[in-house]
């Protein structure tokens, strides 16, 4: 075998991001940041709001990354992103990627307000959203993202999450902008080749991208080590479809799995484990419907779903 | 043009070539000001009675007249949001707001100084809700004293325009952000003429600005992580000690304005109040008024003067205590700090505490917009004299 | 810039709160409980290899396109790839986990591709210094050529006594041509000599030289002198039979002629199936008469499917129990078979069935029902309680200081590949012996990759390669057609790359890619883990798709 990720070794073993982060072993977040960050280069400009990440990044007076990173308020990843490009390009530095990295409270709830105008105003930003289902920061509470009947410290299994998970895509869709792709950190070669797109895509608007970021103690998972598998497994149950949204109206689906059943992923995490069999089904027929509703699109874009991988995919 | 710092602080402005001079609103003041001070970043969130600045700003952007990057935002909040940001690569950012705007902002207000941004923002003074109102009163801005950012508080359109450039200059050698205070109606949509200085005078007044740690590709460092008790207190005394810095930058600044401009702006305005035995202390454009009933009375030979502080933060402690102690002292207070009263009145007591005998009362009026007539002027000066205890909290002009 | 973190004095500080060092500080390695070690395993196909080649290791090499890399570490441990390429009932590839997810690799079609390559570069295992010690290896069969290579690898002086006029023992004078071109073993044999190593030949142990000789003129003695006395069966007749491995001999020399058209062939193990399968190859009808059913054939699996293929009558559960000549025919009288409980090999013990006999002419008969060494050609001391010659597993050592045994001769027929376990096995103890340290090495063996271990994640089924063989009715047209033309180059390739390299680091950089922490690095395209940052989140070890990595506890 090779290198396995031919899209890494493509583009270089340098790392911009310092070991001696202060995330959870097994975090997800930073195995996203550092590909990211790969693509990126050293060309590029963070704005980071309250999140996993501001404690991640090292306590004053340290810094992990490699390029510029404003820690900002938690409303205002989208738009202080906006007014690190706006202030860069007013002092004559043009082509520099500049990059709202967010956790999901700071993008489906308090952030979506600045995420909503930036985009609707064609800001010239990548926004990253990194996805762990929940403010796990503060300690694992439930957000706007947190999936339907999930565990959070404000959904207890008393009372569990009552409302399914927001979908952040459709509503970014909705706003037009160039360039939507739901990721998974399981999938680099993937990963990648979308950030890549998002990067390529500079000066057309904002460009958004959901990383699915699997947290180990948030999921109550049985170990920190199980951090890919479950990323994998949620494309495997399609739970969490790869697929991209140009101009808001043409989808691509990138990957059609060999269906697992959705109990495995299900069942892996403690977050779940008061779920009942009948339960699983339901989610499941939700699981299929969102899915079917993107292998849709993808063939009213392309017409067919013949290209599209099927059962192996990077 | 007067040379020299005039003595008593008492130019009001007064002097400058008055060339290119245009009958123009307060809001307008800010525009010119702002494009004067060749921003580069303006955010714009509409509010009454704000609106006229950002307006005529987003025409000068559009024809090219001024060269800036024009956002609009979404909420206040995301307007200050996006000149911190700004700020923080280099570049020279501008916004402006009121009530509720500014009190939405006011998470951003601390940030922006703990960043130590100079960002300069027109604040025009409007009662808060609940209930609406668009009318003035100082509530606003002085609810966000306790923020970092430096206040000025303008009587005249021309103020408001000098301050601004003015503004620039003081914020970004002391790196601290700054308000330009001015009333809804009173000053914001009220026309006076003003001069309009020459660009060129400006730039070679203020040079470009340049942020020592802008944070650009080549510069790899975080800005506002997590800050530890072991480093924190330091970061929040060096904002201490630009304050401080500021006193002395503002009177700096403020002579060689004058050099320039002809006009000079320090950190408080004496009317006849050097040597006055009664000075009342005020802020804002109803100074005017205050002025006007107190030549009426000065002519009726009454020895009173006006002390208009134009500085509020950092707070003038030496020029309050030179101005007023042993004095007969009136503060008026266009506000109220509730359960505690009138703000000046609390700040200026507290600067005369136990250097020398001096007699001082607060009154409040004019909040919500409630006119402020020299009527009122004259029977708060009377009711001063007759008084002989003080309550620490005085209503003038309520209904009974 | 020039990093700082102590912050002492007020003048210490920026004037905003910019930071003003990395996090490189913050060594985040003393968060583990458990630790992450990356070390290579054992592969169960190299387990499983009596010479335990170390077949993901050459399959890397050989994928990156290193032929002399990958024949060096090939030969490490089996010293003649291109024949077990060919001849080697391939114990790896019953052992291959990749037959759990898809199909078995195709290991010695490629083993075979990469010794033949190798041949060119082969003369490099010359030693560069020369040791001033001598060794004598009596018999170049399997075993002795093996020894012999690795002994002369290692510098030492290396002559062989062989009986025949040729080396290679049963690779020249049993296996036929169509399974091994002798070609391939005269180039071996070359490269042999050209490393220095003497032959002498028609030199025989017992009547031209002797083992306590030996023993005084040189430094060490290994026998290999294979099994090749032809069991007998016993009964009448049967000095009208012809030995199974005399006939096989024959051939190699040159023999075409069949020695009859109807021939017998008695046996059902390797041999049978070699002779069989040459006489048809000659011309003849061979048949087989086996005694017991097709389940108890001693013989590779894989020779009788050819054999089948070939469309050799197989006749079971009959045996010969008198044979006589008639004229120039030979009659046998063949008694009919039962199967009855089974014996101490564990098969199915064969019973008559009484008054079930029957004559049936043959042109000739031959026999090939089990081979034994010649014991008579060596001192009684070097033979165990058994009778049979013993030497230690381990090191071929005999009872007899400095005197060495293995292969056929020590364990009885077997394997080529068995065999040449042997001889490196021995001259590794030799060496040892002659440099004066323990001549048993312990050796803690590897843990092995089971099929639970490989991370199915990461591979896309494929089938297999398998080669293209020539179709019966072709092969059988003569013996000098070689019916396994096996891969090419590129077969190979594509199939190595199926290969999981369970236990064995191929630097596809998984580990590298997840860690969340940076702290594997990849150096000179290899995984190392800084183990100043690695928190031991165990994601490396969980992920590595071929069970490299395992969680130790932190001392």
């Amino acid at each position: 075998m090779k290198f396995y990720f031919e899209e890494i070794k493509e583009r270089g073993f340098e790392e911009n991001l310092n070991s001696g982060i202060l995330s959870c072993q097994g975090c997800g977040a930073p195995i996203a940041m550092r590909h990211v960050l790969r693509v990126l280069g050293k060309n590029t400009v963070f704005a980071v709001p309250a999140c996993c990440w501001t404690i991640i990044d090292g306590n004053y007076p340290m810094h992990s990354l490699k390029v510029p990173l404003l820690h900002v308020a938690f409303e205002t990843a989208a738009i202080s992103a906006v007014g690190i490009k706006a202030g860069l390009e007013a002092k004559g530095f043009k082509d520099v990627n500049v990059v709202a990295w967010a956790g999901d409270g700071g993008t489906y709830d308090i952030g979506i307000q600045a995420l909503s105008g930036a985009a609707e105003r064609g800001d010239d930003i990548i926004y990253i959203c990194y996805d762990n289902e929940a403010y796990m920061n503060t300690g694992i509470q439930r957000s706007g993202s947190t999936p339907y009947k999930a565990w959070t410290t404000t959904t207890p299994y008393t009372r569990p999450n009552p409302r399914p998970k927001k979908d952040i895509i459709q509503i970014m869709a909705a706003h037009r902008v160039p360039y939507i792709a739901t990721i998974s950190i399981a999938y680099l070669n993937d990963l990648i080749r979308k950030v890549e797109k998002a990067k390529n895509l500079k000066g057309k608007g904002l460009r958004f991208l959901l990383i699915y970021s699997p947290c180990p103690p948030g999921w109550r998972l049985p170990s920190s080590e199980l951090t890919i598998k479950i990323a994998r497994l949620a494309v495997q149950t399609n739970f969490f479809p790869l697929y991209e949204i140009e101009d808001g109206e043409k989808y691509t689906l990138n990957f059609i799995p060999d269906k697992k059943p959705l109990k495995e992923f299900i069942k892996l995490q403690g977050r779940f484990k008061h779920l009942k069999d009948e339960e699983i089904e339901e989610m499941e027929k939700d699981v299929q419907k969102n899915f079917e509703r993107i292998l849709n699109l993808h063939k009213l874009t392309h017409g067919n779903i013949e290209n599209i991988p099927k059962g192996f995919y990077k | 043009m007067c040379k020299g710092v005039p003595k008593g602080d008492n130019n009001n402005g007064k002097g400058g070539i008055m060339q290119n001079m245009k009958v123009i609103m307060g809001n307008h003041a800010l525009s010119y000001g702002a494009k004067l001070s060749r921003v580069e970043i303006i955010s714009a969130y509409p509010i009454t009675p704000q609106t006229q600045v950002v307006e005529l700003l987003s025409e000068m952007v559009g024809s090219g007249e001024l060269k800036a990057k024009f956002v609009n935002v979404e909420s206040e909040h995301s307007a200050l949001a996006v000149c911190i940001s700004a700020s923080l690569t280099g570049a020279r950012a501008f916004t402006a707001t009121s009530a509720q705007g500014l009190a939405l902002m006011h998470e951003l207000l601390h940030y922006a100084a703990g960043a130590r941004t100079p960002i300069v923002m027109g604040v025009i003074n409007r009662a808060m809700a609940t209930p609406w109102s668009i009318w003035t009163d100082q509530n606003d801005s002085l609810s966000q004293r306790d923020t970092g950012w430096m206040q000025i508080y303008c009587e005249s359109n021309q103020e408001v325009l000098d301050s601004v450039i003015l503004g620039y200059k003081i914020s970004e050698r002391v790196m601290l952000p700054q308000m330009i205070v001015l009333e809804a109606f009173v000053l914001s949509h009220t026309s006076e003429p003003v001069e309009i200085p020459d660009q060129k005078i400006v730039d070679d007044f203020l040079p470009p600005y340049q942020n020592p740690y802008a944070l650009t590709p080549s510069n790899p460092r975080a800005i506002g992580a997590v800050t530890s008790p072991d480093f924190y207190m330091e970061f929040r005394y060096k904002i201490q000690k630009a304050m401080d810095n500021a006193i002395e930058v503002i009177l700096e600044e403020g002579k060689k304005f004058q050099e320039k401009f002809g006009r000079y702006w320090g950190l408080v305005d004496s009317f006849y109040a050097e040597d006055a035995e009664i000075v009342i202390v005020c802020a804002g454009a109803y100074s005017s008024t205050v002025k006007y009933a107190v030549k009426k009375a000065r002519e009726e030979g009454k020895n009173i003067g006006v002390l208009r502080i134009r500085v509020f933060r950092p707070f003038p402690y030496e020029k309050i205590r030179e101005y007023l102690l042993g004095k007969n002292v009136i503060v008026l207070d266009r506000n109220i700090s509730f359960g505690a009263g009138g703000i000046f009145y609390q700040e200026i007591k507290s600067a005369l505490f136990g250097k020398k005998k001096t007699k001082c009362a607060g009154y409040i009026l004019g909040l919500g917009g409630r006119d402020i007539t020299p009527s009122d002027i004259d029977g708060i000066v009377s009711d001063f004299l007759k008084r002989k205890k003080f309550d620490d909290i005085i209503f003038w002009g309520l209904k009974k | 810039m020039e990093e700082k973190i102590k912050f002492d004095k007020l003048e210490d500080y920026p004037e905003i709160p910019i930071s003003t060092a990395t996090t490189k500080h913050n060594k985040t390695g003393s968060w583990r409980n458990l630790k992450p070690v990356i070390k290579d395993k054992a592969a169960p196909c190299s387990k499983a290899c009596p010479t335990n080649t170390l077949i993901p290791n050459y399959f890397n090499f050989f994928i990156d396109g290193n032929i002399k890399q990958a024949g060096k570490i090939l030969t490490l441990h089996n010293p003649f790839p291109s024949i077990t390429g060919r001849v080697c009932p391939a114990f790896c590839q019953t052992a291959c986990n990749r037959r759990k997810f898809d199909e078995r690799i195709s290991i010695r079609e490629i083993e075979r591709v990469v010794g033949d390559l190798y041949l060119p570069y082969k003369i490099e295992q010359r030693p560069q210094t020369e040791i001033d010690k001598r060794v004598a290896i009596v018999g170049a069969g399997p075993a002795g050529l093996s020894c012999a290579f690795y002994l002369r690898k290692f510098g030492y002086k290396v002559i062989i006594f062989e009986k025949e006029e040729k080396a290679g023992g049963i690779l020249r004078y049993g296996i036929p041509e169509y399974r091994l071109p002798k070609k391939i073993l005269d180039k071996e044999i070359e490269i042999l000599e050209e490393m220095g190593i003497n032959f002498e030949y028609k030199k025989e142990l017992g009547k031209d030289i002797d083992l306590y000789t030996l023993k005084k003129e040189f430094d060490a003695v290994f026998i290999g002198i294979g099994a090749h006395v032809e069991k007998k069966m016993m009964i009448e007749g049967e000095e009208n039979f012809i030995s199974g491995s005399e006939f096989l001999k024959d051939v190699s020399l040159g023999k075409r002629e069949p020695p009859g058209k109807k021939v017998a062939v008695i046996g059902g193990g390797n041999v049978a199936m070699d002779v069989i399968r040459t006489l048809l190859r000659m011309g003849a009808n061979p048949v087989l008469l086996y005694r017991r059913t097709e389940n108890e054939m001693p013989a590779l699996k894989e020779e009788i499917e050819k054999a089948k293929e070939d469309g050799i009558e197989f006749r079971f559960l009959i045996l010969p129990v008198k044979a006589r000549k008639e004229n120039d025919k030979i009659v046998l009288t063949n008694i009919k078979m039962k199967l009855g409980e089974p014996d101490k090999s564990g098969r199915r013990r064969p019973i008559p069935i009484e008054g079930s006999e029957e004559e049936e002419v043959f042109d000739a008969v031959i026999t090939a029902i089990g081979e034994e060494s010649d014991r008579s050609c060596v001192p009684k001391e070097i033979l165990g309680e058994d009778g049979w010659v013993y030497a230690d597993k381990r090191t071929g050592a005999t009872k007899i200081e400095g005197v060495f045994a293995g292969g056929d001769f020590v364990q009885g027929p077997s394997t080529v590949v068995e065999a040449f376990s042997w001889g490196r096995k021995s001259a590794e103890a030799i060496d040892r012996y002659l440099k004066g340290e323990e001549i048993v090495k312990v050796e803690v063996p590897e843990k092995t990759v089971s099929f639970m271990q490989i991370q199915m994640e990461y591979f896309e089924r494929k089938n297999a390669l398998r080669p293209k063989e020539i179709p019966p009715y072709e092969r059988i047209k003569s013996l000098e057609i070689e019916e396994n033309p096996g891969f090419t180059k590129e077969q190979s390739l594509e199939e190595a790359l199926r290969c999981f390299s369970c236990g064995v680091c191929n630097f596809c950089g998984i580990c590298y890619s997840y860690c969340p922490d940076a702290a594997i690095l990849w150096k000179e395209n290899k995984p190392e883990i800084d183990y100043d940052y690695c928190k031991g989140c165990g994601i490396c070890a969980k992920e590595c798709p071929r069970g490299i990595i395992t969680m130790e506890k932190e001392e």
